[in-house]
């Protein structure tokens, strides 16, 4: 097999079986005319160096047969808004499913004990389970119609609403307040300071033993967490000062944008000791003294929330650290990247 | 050497859009592909290859063009000729492609 030929071949290796024998030979019969041509223009015999230079102007076999299909994809652009549609269609409908089964999964053995750990686990990794098995069917679906579809039938199945220009989102203003927002967190801002000031008890965990009609409610906070009520009531209270300010304002400054970033920075140095705490959990083996428990459940009780609660903190940290970053980018943006 | 990159990437956009009509208004009569790029270089129009041939392909699926092998010379070679509904085309396009002319010519006068 001379090197034309195996050029040939290996060029015939990147591009789909339907069109590839077509596609050599049209190739190899261009490439012996090149050859030719060259011959006739030099005089000189056909020899190995010859073909070299004419296969390495060519360019590689890759790249020769990237030519022939320059955007190979899974699902084309043709293919794709159908492909998103039924991607949220099914991810609405299996995201109920899901909350209804766990809803009833979890009830079946109540909120309390190994049970349901294991049965909270078993569900999301059957449910995630579920959700990646119905993504690749979608995905290998939609890859054989792209393959299979011609396009007269695809525009067809495609959504074609009309677009409204009138849709269109409005000039974006870097000091517009989101009156919603501030009004929905002085509320719970409220809410949550009356909550741990005067009802502090609520804070706890509904708990069903032996799957009888008899809950149990049991205060999860300790005194050490209660130390620093006082710390979180000036933050929370700043907060809800902050925000009714704004509310008033209408409009964010150089001042509140600082405020807001000090109030946040405060509260997430709360986080950040509140983690640091031992004990700040109230659970104890004799807060289960008098309710009809094993001790073994009454330690893995112990042993979730040991996990739930510090989670819990990661996640307001979370929350805190994206609203400083995206406080402190609000600062940047109007006072140096837009001047 | 970015201008350069740069003025030969405009180039190759410019050229792409001409390529289409230049091959359907050379091919009233039967070429194959390397007689074709020949045909293009020798009245001043470089074409790849790379450009070339797809194009014969994906204008042959449109049904502007067909084709057909023939034996020469000991070896087939497949010849494109611009097809029925190439034809009613083409007048289309060269008109199109004198409007573009007239109103660039005003443009970069």
């Amino acid at each position: 097999m001379n090197l034309i030929d195996r050029y040939v071949r290996e060029v015939g290796k990147h591009l789909p079986a339907k069109s590839r024998e077509d596609i050599e030979k049209e190739l190899k019969s261009t490439l012996e005319d090149m050859i030719e041509d060259r011959i006739e223009q030099s005089g000189a015999a056909r020899d190995e160096a010859m073909e070299i230079e004419l296969l390495k102007e060519y360019g590689s076999p890759e790249k020769v047969a990237g030519t022939y299909y320059p955007n190979q994809y899974l699902i084309g652009p043709r293919m794709f808004p159908l492909f998103t549609m039924v991607l949220k269609i099914v991810g609405t409908v299996l995201s109920v499913l899901a909350i209804v089964g766990l809803t009833v999964g979890l009830g079946k053995v109540g909120f309390a004990g190994r049970e349901f750990a294991q049965v909270l686990m078993q569900k999301v990794f059957e449910y995630v389970g579920i959700a990646i098995t119905a993504f690749g069917n979608i995905v290998l679906v939609f890859a054989i119609l792209e393959r299979t579809l011609p396009d007269s039938e695809i525009k067809d199945l495609n959504p074609n609403e009309p677009w409204d220009p009138a849709t269109l989102p409005d000039e974006e203003q870097p000091n517009a307040v989101k009156r919603g927002d501030l009004i929905a967190g002085v509320i719970f801002g409220f809410a949550g300071l009356i909550m741990l000031n005067f009802y502090p008890e609520i804070f706890g965990m509904p708990i069903n033993f032996n799957d009888d009609e008899n809950w149990y409610f049991i205060p999860v906070l300790s005194d050490a967490f209660f130390r620093f009520l006082p710390w979180i009531n000036i933050v929370c209270l700043a907060q809800i000062g902050l925000d009714l300010y704004l509310i008033r304002q209408n409009t964010w400054s150089n001042i509140s944008r600082v405020g807001k970033l000090l109030v946040e920075s405060a509260g997430l140095a709360i986080t950040i000791t509140l983690l640091r705490i031992p004990n700040i959990i109230g659970f104890s083996p004799e807060s289960f003294s008098n309710l009809p428990i094993q001790a073994d459940d009454a330690r893995a009780v112990m042993e979730i929330l040991g996990y739930i609660f510090p989670f819990i903190l990661v996640i307001v940290l979370i929350v805190q650290l994206i609203e400083i970053a995206k406080s402190a980018y609000g600062f940047w943006k109007v006072n140096y990247k837009m001047k | 050497m970015a201008n350069s990159e740069s003025l030969d990437n405009v180039v190759l956009e410019l050229r792409r859009g001409v390529i289409v009509l230049a091959v359907l208004s050379q091919l009233s009569g039967e070429q194959y592909g390397y007689s074709l790029l020949k045909l293009l270089s020798d009245q001043g129009l470089e074409v790849d290859q790379g450009t070339l041939y797809p194009l014969l392909r994906r204008l042959e699926a449109q049904g502007l063009l067909e084709s057909v092998w023939k034996l020469e010379e000991a070896r087939p070679r497949r010849y494109y000729v611009i097809s029925a509904e190439g034809r009613k085309l083409l007048p289309k396009l060269k008109k199109e492609w004198a409007d573009i002319v007239s109103v660039m010519k005003k443009m970069l006068a």
